[in-house]
């Protein structure tokens, strides 16, 4: 199933994080298909984060391979910038500044082209659905309409890839579901998407497939509907309740 | 080239906000008002001041003395009665005055006879603070105005034909001044407190733009770590590079603008202050003036290209090590705790060059200080005086050798994980 035609838009082999003594990541490998949903899911610490930020280009792999079209994003993180959008999971936004002001910001880091940045924002501000108080600074901002904007933000410059780390936390159940549509129809439009969440309803509701993930291993990859059958479970939440289980038993 | 012109777009946007202007505007607004208030303090206080005069002689050498008071310049106001530890208060009250002379019957007769004789006199003291001393010495220049109108006055009864001037300075210092290879004929005291006010003034303001530059920076990137937005940026598409020096450009230019505000701030209080304090030195000065220049003491553009190097060179140093430190910190409070080390390193040459000379120092502690790249924007400003330049392009070059090392580092730093992991968390122990 997964030996698709086209080439993935990612592919990670025996990806690895040391931190000293601490093995965060132990050699993990999966890829990401054009235009896919892929989910991370596991319990914490169990090395989401660490992997996501590597993807991101913001912490160097001990051991393994990040290859991004085609791009060695260990060796050239630069050029693997301009591919990726990411979005952590407690990430702010520069106080002094108007949202509005942060959207050009972040629109003319992207693209040399005033076209391009113009329409960047054109989309950040559509997408984020803040309408006037885009004028306002960020610092008046409320956590959940701070988390629109850096959705907004991260989506805005169409990237091959967008990694979300809990993209929809601290929002309420309607602004959650809002954004879970338009990163769902971001997607079917061809935008890749690296995601991790412990919210099992969204996994579900937005992901292609999911790997389970455990103390820096990964332990099972499939569709969700895959992965019920394969633990018998009802629904996501028990099939990782087995995964967690097991993994601490393997460790 | 252009996203790093958005980057410092951004960084100054972040730095210049309402907060951090505020604390400039008071600065200059307050020592604006300060130097105002001085320099209203002190030509109310020589304006309200006379001087209380009780004559009970009325002779010749009296009307001497009231005569050479008034021709001073001093207002005085003629008391009745005899001036004793009893009435000097009701004296003083009755004129309004903080100093009472007393002319004791028999002066005149006295002076006239060859002995010398005391005038006695009160000075009600008020307040210690320095303007409140102007009382004290416009009675120092009372004195010295009587006894030299005495003298003249009994030299012309006594010697006719010496002018009275020559006996009352018959030997005049004629006072040449040698710095360097170049010399002047003034006064040293004049050469000396002309040059310690700028010896005096400039370093603080080095001091203050040294440090600001090092507190923004340090603020600037832990304010990145505090707002949780610092993980974003560093997977934007621009080079680190480009992140650490949009950072130092930013910081280097809001502490220089915020330098120019405390400048112009200092320079109003300075100059209220010396209007308070000075008088008759505005005049002397003006004639030194010349003088100072042909010894070189004054700056030419040369001259003001060093110092500005020097201090930019610091700058870049400072900017070099405070961002480094910035990466350690948590949250912005801690900003301050990480940059004390820094903060000794430029107080230390601060402190000594401004009391001690190097070259009397001795060897150890010479080169220990000489090993502080912050000691060369102090020492920079004499050795231009001194026409040591050797000194300051040594300083200059040693300083950007330690930019250099730091600034590697820096990069080092931003563009591996200990950005994101490198903390300060003493007896903590890692996750």
């Amino acid at each position: 199933m997964t030996s698709a035609a086209n080439a993935p838009v990612l592919e990670i082999r025996g990806l690895t994080k040391r931190y000293g003594e601490l093995e965060a990541v132990r050699g993990i490998d999966f890829h990401v298909q054009p235009g896919e949903v892929f989910a991370l899911i596991g319990p914490n610490g169990a090395g989401k984060t660490t992997t996501l930020r590597m993807v991101a280009t913001i912490l160097r792999p001990t051991a393994g391979t990040i290859t991004m079209n085609g791009i060695d994003v260990v060796k050239e993180p630069d050029r693997a910038r301009q591919l990726i959008s990411y979005l952590p999971e407690e990430a702010g936004a520069y106080k002094n500044l108007k949202a509005i002001e942060y959207l050009k910001f972040v629109a003319e880091v992207f693209f040399d082209d005033r076209e391009r940045a113009a329409e960047a924002v054109r989309m950040g501000r559509e997408v984020s659905g803040l309408g006037d108080r885009l004028d306002d600074k960020l610092g008046s901002y409320s956590k959940g309409m701070t988390r629109k904007l850096l959705l907004a933000r991260t989506v805005m410059t169409q990237p091959a890839l967008a990694i979300l780390d809990e993209p929809t936390s601290g929002l309420d159940v309607i602004n959650a579901l809002e954004l879970r549509e338009r990163i769902k129809q971001m997607a079917a439009e061809g935008m890749s998407v690296l995601l991790s969440s412990h919210n099992m309803l969204e996994i579900e509701f937005l992901s292609d497939r999911v790997s389970m993930i455990a103390e820096g291993r990964i332990h099972a990859t499939g569709s969700p509907a895959e992965l019920k059958e394969r633990y018998s479970a009802e629904n996501l939440e028990q099939v990782f309740a087995r995964v967690a289980r097991d993994g601490r038993e393997v460790a | 080239m252009r996203r790093f012109l958005v980057l410092l777009k951004k960084e100054l946007r972040e730095l210049l906000t309402l907060q951090t202007l505020l604390p400039f505007v008071i600065v200059i607004a307050v020592f604006g008002v300060l130097g105002q208030t001085l320099s209203a303090v002190s030509a109310e206080q020589s304006a309200a001041a006379p001087l209380a005069v009780a004559d009970e002689d009325g002779g010749p050498y009296a009307q001497v003395v009231l005569e050479a008071l008034e021709l001073a310049g001093f207002e005085t106001v003629t008391v009745d009665g005899p001036l004793t530890e009893d009435t000097a208060q009701d004296l003083l009250d009755s004129a309004e005055a903080n100093i009472v002379i007393g002319i004791p019957a028999g002066f005149s007769k006295a002076i006239a006879a060859g002995q010398t004789q005391r005038l006695p006199s009160w000075t009600r003291v008020r307040n210690f603070s320095f303007i409140g001393n102007t009382d004290i010495a416009s009675f120092d220049g009372a004195m010295s105005v009587v006894n030299s109108a005495v003298a003249a006055s009994v030299a012309a009864e006594a010697a006719p034909s010496v002018p009275p001037a020559m006996l009352q300075q018959p030997v005049a210092p004629a006072e040449h001044v040698i710095i360097g290879d170049r010399s002047a004929e003034t006064p040293a005291i004049a050469v000396m407190s002309f040059v310690s006010q700028q010896t005096t003034f400039i370093p603080i303001v080095l001091f203050l733009v040294i440090v600001f530059a090092a507190q923004m920076i340090a603020t600037a990137v832990a304010t990145e770590k505090e707002n949780k937005t610092l993980e974003t940026l560093l997977s934007y598409p621009v080079t680190r590079t480009a992140i650490v020096t949009s950072k130092m450009v930013a910081a280097g230019l809001v502490a220089l603008l915020s330098a120019a505000a405390y400048m112009l701030g200092m320079q109003q209080y300075m100059s209220g202050m010396e209007a308070s304090m000075g008088g008759g030195t505005e005049s002397a000065a003006a004639a030194s003036a010349a003088a100072m220049q042909q010894l070189g003491l004054t700056y030419g553009p040369t001259d003001y290209l060093m110092l500005g190097l020097t201090l930019f060179a610091s700058i870049l140093v400072a900017l070099s090590i405070a961002i480094i430190l910035g990466a350690f910190a948590e949250s912005v409070k801690s900003v301050g705790s990480l940059i004390t080390p820094l903060m000794v390193l430029i107080l230390v040459p601060y402190l000594l060059t401004l009391i001690v000379d190097l070259s009397v120092m001795p060897d150890a502690v010479r080169y220990a200080v000489m090993a502080i790249p912050f000691t060369y924007p102090f020492v920079t400003g004499p050795a231009l005086f001194l026409g040591n330049y050797g000194l300051v392009w040594w300083g200059i070059a040693y300083q950007l050798v330690w930019f250099a090392v730091f600034a590697a580092i820096a990069a080092r730093v931003f563009s591996s994980d200990r950005i994101l992991t490198m903390k300060l968390s003493f007896g903590r122990k890692k996750r």
